[in-house]
């Protein structure tokens, strides 16, 4: 599904975010991404998207080089991949269901899909009942799970979460984690960027850990600190 | 269609958040259409003139009222021999004072000619020419003459060509530098209230590219804002031209003089289209330059 191969990423001002990187990531699997802040889980992420480009090797997302897309075939590459931040990035002015069906509105859906597939993502995050709601009028949890729905009523092959509850309470957490082992359990490829350690540690899934740019460990059932 | 309706609410968003910018640009893009609009007509206008004086008579001998009719015969005969000349028209006072009349039936700017009692117009040779080139011979040859109590002037029609294609080409070059500052002053107006509608949707934009929006969505309502300008600054720059057409085609023609200057009958529907093409090319070229340099990462 995703493979990264001999990927290295160099800032303009010399400094390596990513270093000889090699992963191979099946589809259907899930996979925490740990290690410490600027060890490079972020631009590892956005090389997925095509936010970057690496310096040298290839990443190859569903068949596809990304370097090689021609700048019209980014969107389709992103509807494959959908991403989540720690800062949610929902918009204030709409509401939970028009946040999500502003994905599906801005790729050219319309009509009875639209409200179907709105639906169907947001009782799949467990938020049908505050459709209606704003985003400033939600919990922390609601609005990650919001931000979830959006990413999710593209039907994406990978879904990709950047420190998903970084600004979580403990118990918020658990609910965003279990929400996307149940995303993962329907079929689709899970790759989780975090340093919650508690968390790694509880679920035991594979952990790729990055250190100043480098993979320094790959392991199944893995736990966060060697 | 839910697609379609997002992109006009929200260019539609876009010009009335920020109604500053998009008054001002709005009315440098009036000002510099209405400088458009001035120009094609002005040049049109002198084109058809010059047109007009090159299929009309190209050399007149005004003659002399004391001049007997057997002396014009003679001058008219020796004019016809030149083996330049084609033609030799007699046009008689009355001749003159009638198709001043007819002119003036079409122009209600000229004023009441019945009221002129006696006829003050000269009757007059008009010669044209078979070769174009021999005219200023053919001129001064009869220039020759004057004074001798039949050829009292001779206009060389050429020459007012001449100045008039000076005139043209003058005008034509200054109103393309003026016309092309005008321009730039209204892109750079233009791309600079997209780019602040661009960046108060920042963060709509980051999302429509993270769920797979093609770059075409996301630059639409921009350009469709961009054509909003285009639209509305056509619209004050025609209302501004329905009002000061009259006065200025009046002064037009009082310094072309009285040449029957004609503009088409279309003319006036073709400019409007043009001034309405023009700022839609500029509003949407503008928003899509804007757009692209903002949005190439």
């Amino acid at each position: 599904m995703i493979a990264l191969e001999d990927v290295s990423k160099r800032y303009p001002n010399g400094t390596y975010a990513l270093r000889d990187i090699d992963l191979r990531i099946d589809a259907g699997e899930f996979v925490f991404n740990v290690g410490s802040s600027g060890a490079g889980k972020s631009t590892l992420n956005r090389l997925l998207i095509r936010e970057e480009l690496p310096t040298t090797g290839r990443v190859v997302v569903d068949g596809q080089d990304v370097a090689r897309l021609a700048r019209g075939e980014i969107p389709y590459l992103r509807r494959k991949v959908g991403i989540v931040f720690q800062d949610f990035k929902l918009l204030q002015t709409k509401t939970v269901f028009e946040n999500v069906a502003f994905a599906l509105i801005v790729t050219g859906h319309d009509g009875r899909t639209l409200r179907e597939e709105s639906e169907r993502a947001l009782a799949l995050v467990g938020l049908a009942q505050r459709r209606h709601h704003f985003p400033r009028e939600l919990s922390g949890g609601e609005q990650q799970r919001t931000a979830m729905a959006r990413a999710l009523v593209m039907r994406p092959r990978v879904l990709v979460a950047d420190e998903p509850t970084g600004n979580l309470d403990p118990v918020t957490t658990w609910e965003i984690m279990k929400l996307l082992i149940r995303v993962n359990e329907l079929g689709t490829t899970v790759i989780v960027a975090t340093h919650n350690a508690e968390i790694v540690n509880a679920l035991r899934r594979r952990v790729v850990h990055l250190d100043h740019g480098r993979i320094i460990r790959d392991e199944r059932e893995g736990l966060y600190a060697a | 269609m839910t697609r379609v309706r997002y992109v006009l609410t929200a260019a539609w968003q876009g010009f009335s958040r920020n109604p500053v910018m998009s008054v001002a640009s709005t009315l440098t893009v009036a000002l510099m259409l209405l400088l458009f609009a001035f120009f094609v007509v002005t040049d049109r206008g002198l084109q058809s003139a010059i047109g007009l004086l090159e299929s009309k008579v190209e050399l007149v001998t005004y003659l002399s009222d004391d001049a007997k009719i057997s002396q014009i015969l003679d001058v008219k005969a020796r004019i016809e021999k030149d083996p330049a000349v084609s033609r030799v028209d007699y046009v008689s006072k009355d001749d003159a004072l009638r198709r001043l009349r007819e002119l003036s039936a079409n122009r209600a700017d000229l004023g009441p000619i019945e009221e002129i009692g006696t006829n003050p117009l000269p009757a007059s040779l008009e010669i044209k020419l078979a070769i174009a080139q021999e005219s200023r011979r053919v001129a001064d040859e009869l220039r020759a003459e004057v004074g001798n109590g039949v050829i009292t002037e001779v206009v060389d029609n050429p020459q007012v060509v001449d100045k008039l294609l000076t005139i043209t080409r003058v005008l034509s070059v200054g109103g393309l530098v003026v016309l092309g500052m005008m321009l730039f002053v209204a892109l750079f107006v233009i791309v600079n209230t997209i780019r602040i509608a661009v960046h108060a949707r920042r963060d709509e934009i980051e999302i429509m590219q993270l769920v797979g929006a093609t770059d075409r969505l996301v630059a639409a309502p921009f350009v469709i804002e961009g054509m909003l300008v285009g639209v509305f600054g056509a619209a004050i720059a025609l209302a501004v031209l329905a009002v000061g057409s009259g006065p200025v085609t009046s002064t037009l023609v009082q310094f072309l003089d009285i040449l029957p200057v004609s503009l088409g009958p279309n003319f006036l529907a073709q400019l409007a289209l043009g001034v309405l093409g023009f700022a839609l090319v500029m509003g949407a070229g503008g928003a899509s330059i804007s757009v692209r340099s903002q949005l190439s990462r």
